[in-house]
């Protein structure tokens, strides 16, 4: 029984850091159909911004909160700031044409990023301290949570739950989803969708960044590339709960990270990407819409 | 096609058959790849280009072909020139069996289910399921091509045999756009529903673009594992898949020179500008946003059934008259 | 086809040594993981190759001819190494010192055997061998030869009742684990699991909590230092209470990073390391690598290859040609030539000779101890 227990905390925990990245694709994607293939590689680049925040202004020691969360907040402002960017250069020009062009727009923008993280960092493993968090672990019976997973659980959820407040009550949200469902329609109500699309862009990068962050503290080890492959995950999980979204997003992610702990612990690790994508095809062709996206009537 | 592509094809074809003698070795390895390369963005034009489907799966088919190769001349000892017939065969079947649950799919989700495929089929190769894929390191040592007991093993002659090829490629997709089906690809691409309206079987014509793509594509595979004696999984990634997805939307779909200049961008180019070694993709990828921004519909669009340009100037100037 | 295959032979290495009697240059190359996720061994190989071409260059070159090095990085991906095969080849190198990893070497071996381009490589996979390329000799030692000695340690020295094995999925790797499960099981020893992982995932908590449930006193990990160090780290983390072995991949300054405070009491099987080599030669070489680069090679594997490259210039110089069938047979009837890591003999089949392997205990610190039996 621990040993499920075991693999149930490990793959939440892994399930929230998908959680967080996901959000980004669904709300680009919800409000401007777009698939972001640029968004894993910001969240690597996020982690490896965090790092170099960390050892330029405090070398390895332990951190103290208050600098845990400096380091934090600058660095989410640091990728929102980069966010907003993207979208203006490689996203903006392109909203009359054709879907395609912005999808490869979007893929060499990934190129981008990607290779401005090898250039600025270099192309060796990085890697992060490992004390961040202090180390302390508790066992419950013979499950083990460690002080990480414990705020990484903590933080997501907060997060998340705060995330979905501001789509649901506040104006701005109401003006968001306003714009997801019929940008012109939006547009003659008065918003202001270049705005809205900006608040969505450093909303994402935000969450994205945290994502990052955590990602760089529990994995420890960065490579230039890590974006694309951990980006792809986390559209999945954006899809399997129903692209655009926002719960869906969210319980996508907790899924997924389950899915994958729990065919890993328990039928196969060499096999445990391939069953994660055969669910999600089994998805596309029974429920395309996923488990939580509502399905539209498609105008013809 | 219309005299001026065929022109553009004829001159291409001179140049391309005359390269070997007019080049070193290293731009001789070059050209191969550029042909190979180009083979393969062909066969992803008559999947996305000209039928319109969202496929960024293609290096499926590809590593299918190039692994059919390898699998079947380095474990079962058959003669490379023998192991061709399979390596189109496997590829068009599976091109069936993956598309045909997938192909109804709205636009968007058929893309992620060909990438949830490329993804599973990079996991089978690098599994190295029933022994038989080789791990992540993939199959080495395949034999040379040997016809008639010589050996044709040197560039020169994986050139021709590459250059023969494209030269087939390019004349099945001139038959393709002449045909009733090359036809029946162009209507589903530009409206689905007049096409199924006025009869055509949407998804028979789908299939058998994903199969023709795939046959073309898995003979270029085939190409492929002769002249590197050896293919690893991490040539058939999602990555490779992008970049076939991205020559066919930069270079220009459906149009010849279009895919000719996209595969050149895609693969030459980074080998050119070698000095600028470490900021290769970063200048790429930058250029791919670009292209997409300046010419959203790539850099030599196809021009068929577009109405010319002169043409649309006179109605205008004639309604202005009044 | 054999008069044939016979005069393209001859026309092709008369062609290679006209070419090289005529210019004033050799070329060597290197095909290393310069970028990736080895990068500091493969820069480390270039850096050493430089290091021992500068030297003979200065003291006026090869035969007379300056030594001209050319690099391609194959990223220790398959395909690169492949890639890189044709490039070095249609460069014009007579040799080739490469690669780091087995996977990258075995994908470049079969071109540089056409184009009769000598090879040498670090890489311990046994299948390096099979094929009995006369092009290629190892320049460090076999995973078989590792695995009985791990054997022994584990199941004689320490006497483990309950071992579990794991590897990756590369051809070294899971070589290696294979081998060492055989071993171990040869000796009587009981393995209660073999597993594998997949490199560069980084999280093995599942695994890791599966392998937990079955109460191992040791977990050898035969596969690279950029996974064995998280392995380390998430098993202290899960609080799983057994020892640590690492194969010889391990041993690189990345693993501590990576482990952290676990690092601490791992043992590590691998050939004699730099610091400890006893060999004249080896003050020699190594001071000089640390007075021009400015730190000490990651690990043993950039040595061996130096004295590969070494016995390459041996045999050229002779042999007083640069003939690669001749130096070939040269370097593989050598006897005890004095290598940076001990003697050097190379086998028929191109196998090196004389194994040696020491047991290490890391410290936190990122050094490591000798553990003598």
């Amino acid at each position: 029984m621990d040993t499920f227990l075991q693999q149930l905390i490990n793959g939440l925990t892994v399930g929230s850091l998908y959680a967080l990245v996901a959000l980004g694709y669904t709300m680009v994607y919800g409000v401007m159909k777009l698939i972001n293939f640029a968004h894993g590689d910001m969240v690597a680049f996020s982690a490896y911004v965090g790092l170099t925040i960390f050892t330029q202004f405090y070398g390895s020691n332990a951190l103290s909160l208050v600098n845990i969360v400096i380091v934090f907040s600058l660095t989410a402002i640091v990728v929102a700031f980069i966010g907003v960017l993207l979208e203006r250069l490689a996203y903006r020009p392109l909203r009359t044409a054709p879907r395609l062009s912005a999808v490869v727009s979007a893929l060499g923008a990934s190129l981008v990023i990607q290779n401005g993280i090898m250039l600025i960092w270099g192309p060796n493993m990085e890697i992060f301290p490992a004390n961040v968090f202090p180390s302390t672990s508790w066992n419950f019976g013979g499950v083990i949570i460690s002080f990480t997973q414990v705020v990484i659980l903590a933080l997501s959820a907060v997060l998340m739950i705060s995330l979905y407040i501001f789509i649901n009550k506040t104006k701005i949200g109401t003006a968001i989803r306003a714009t997801a469902i019929d940008q012109s329609a939006a547009k003659l109500m008065g918003i202001n969708v270049n705005r809205i699309i900006m608040t969505i862009f450093i909303v994402g990068s935000m969450l994205g960044a945290i994502g990052g962050l955590f990602i760089g503290i529990y994995y420890r080890g960065l490579t230039f590339d890590m974006g694309w492959l951990y980006g792809l995950n986390a559209f999945i999980a954006a899809i399997i709960g129903g692209i655009g979204s926002i719960p869906g997003a969210m319980l996508g992610g907790l899924l997924l990270g389950l899915f994958n702990a729990m065919i890993s612990g328990y039928i196969s690790t060499e096999w445990a990407e391939t069953f994660t994508f055969i669910l999600l095809i089994i998805i596309l062709i029974v429920r395309p819409t996923g488990l939580l996206g509502e399905k539209t009537a498609e105008k013809v | 096609m219309d005299t001026k592509n065929t022109s553009i094809a004829t001159l291409f074809i001179v140049v391309m058959a005359l390269f070997p003698f007019v080049v070193d070795s290293a731009w001789l390895s070059i050209g191969i790849t550029f042909l190979v390369f180009a083979v393969v963005a062909f066969s992803q034009d008559i999947i996305l280009g000209r039928a319109g489907i969202f496929n960024m799966g293609h290096a499926i088919f590809f590593g299918m072909g190039a692994y059919t190769t390898a699998i079947l001349n380095v474990h079962f000892g058959l003669e490379i020139v023998a192991t061709i017939p399979f390596a189109i065969l496997v590829p068009v079947v599976f091109s069936i069996l993956l598309a045909g649950p997938i192909i109804h799919l709205r636009g968007d989700y058929l893309l992620v289910a060909t990438i949830g495929f490329n993804i599973i089929f990079e996991q089978v190769l690098s599994n190295d399921i029933f022994g038989l894929t080789g791990g992540p390191n993939g199959i080495f040592g395949i034999d040379v091509v040997r016809v008639f007991g010589y050996e044709l093993w040197s560039d020169i002659a994986i050139y021709y045999i590459a250059f023969g090829l494209l030269i087939i490629t390019l004349f099945v997709i001139r038959n393709l756009d002449t045909s009733k089906y090359g036809r029946a690809l162009y209507y589903i691409n530009k409206d689905e529903i007049a096409a199924k309206s006025m009869g055509i079987n949407i998804s028979y014509y789908k299939l058998f673009a994903f199969a023709l793509g795939a046959a073309i594509a898995g003979a270029a595979g085939s190409v492929f594992a002769i002249q590197y004696s050896a293919v690893s999984p991490e040539s058939f990634n999602f990555m490779q898949s992008v970049m076939f997805f991205a020559i066919v939307l930069v270079g220009g779909s459906a149009s010849l020179p279009g895919i000719l200049i996209g595969t050149f961008v895609m693969f030459v180019l980074p080998e050119l500008f070698t000095e600028f070694k470490e900021s290769r993709y970063l200048i790429f990828g930058a250029a791919m946003v670009l292209t997409m921004i300046l010419r959203p519909n790539g850099v030599w669009p196809a021009k068929f059934g577009n109405i010319p340009k002169f043409l649309k100037k006179k109605v205008v100037n004639k309604s202005e008259e009044k | 086809m054999n008069l044939k295959k016979i005069t393209g032979a001859i026309a092709l290495s008369a062609v290679v040594a006209s070419s090289l009697i005529a210019s004033n240059t050799v070329k060597i190359g290197v095909q290393a993981p310069i970028t990736g996720k080895y990068a500091n061994e493969g820069q480390s190989i270039e850096n050493f190759v430089k290091l021992i071409v500068d030297e003979k260059n200065a003291q006026g070159g090869l035969l007379g001819k300056q030594i001209e090095v050319v690099t391609c990085d194959d990223e220790a991906k398959a395909q690169k190494a492949a890639v890189c095969a044709k490039k070095l080849s249609n460069a014009g190198v007579f040799a080739v010192i490469g690669s780091y990893t087995s996977g990258a070497t075995e994908a470049a071996q079969t071109t540089y055997y056409r184009n009769k381009v000598l090879q040498t490589s670090d890489g311990t996979s046994d299948s390096l061998i099979k094929r009995k390329y006369w092009t290629f000799f190892r320049n460090s030692f076999p995973n078989s030869s590792q695995s009985d000695f791990t054997a022994l340690y584990m199941v004689k020295g320490k006497q483990y009742k309950r071992i579990v094995v794991l590897s990756d999925y590369s051809s070294y790797s899971a070589g290696l684990g294979d081998a060492t499960e055989a071993s171990v099981k040869a000796l009587g020893g009981n393995v209660i699991f073999r597993g594998k992982i997949k490199s560069g995932v980084q999280n093995f908590t599942a695994t890791l909590t599966k392998i937990k449930a079955m109460n191992p006193d040791v977990i050898y990990y035969s596969g690279y230092y950029t996974d064995g160090g998280l392995l380390r780290s998430q098993q202290q983390q899960l609080q799983i209470n057994a020892d640590f072995v690492g194969g010889d991949s391990n041993d690189n300054p990345d693993f501590y990073k990576l482990a952290g405070k676990a690092a601490e009491g791992t043992v590590l099987i691998n050939f004699p390391t730099p610091e400890i080599l006893p060999y004249p030669e080896a003050k020699k070489y190594l001071s000089a690598y640390k007075a021009r680069f400015k730190m000490d090679p990651p690990s043993i594997w950039p040595v061996t290859n130096a004295d590969g490259l070494r016995a390459v210039i041996e045999g050229v110089e002779k042999t007083k040609s640069f003939d690669t069938k001749k130096i070939a047979q040269y370097v593989r009837q050598m006897k005890d030539f004095a290598g940076i890591t001990g003697p050097f003999n190379i086998r028929e089949d191109g196998e090196r000779v004389g194994a040696k392997f020491v047991v290490y205990k890391m410290n936190a610190n990122g050094t490591k101890k000798v553990v003598t039996e």
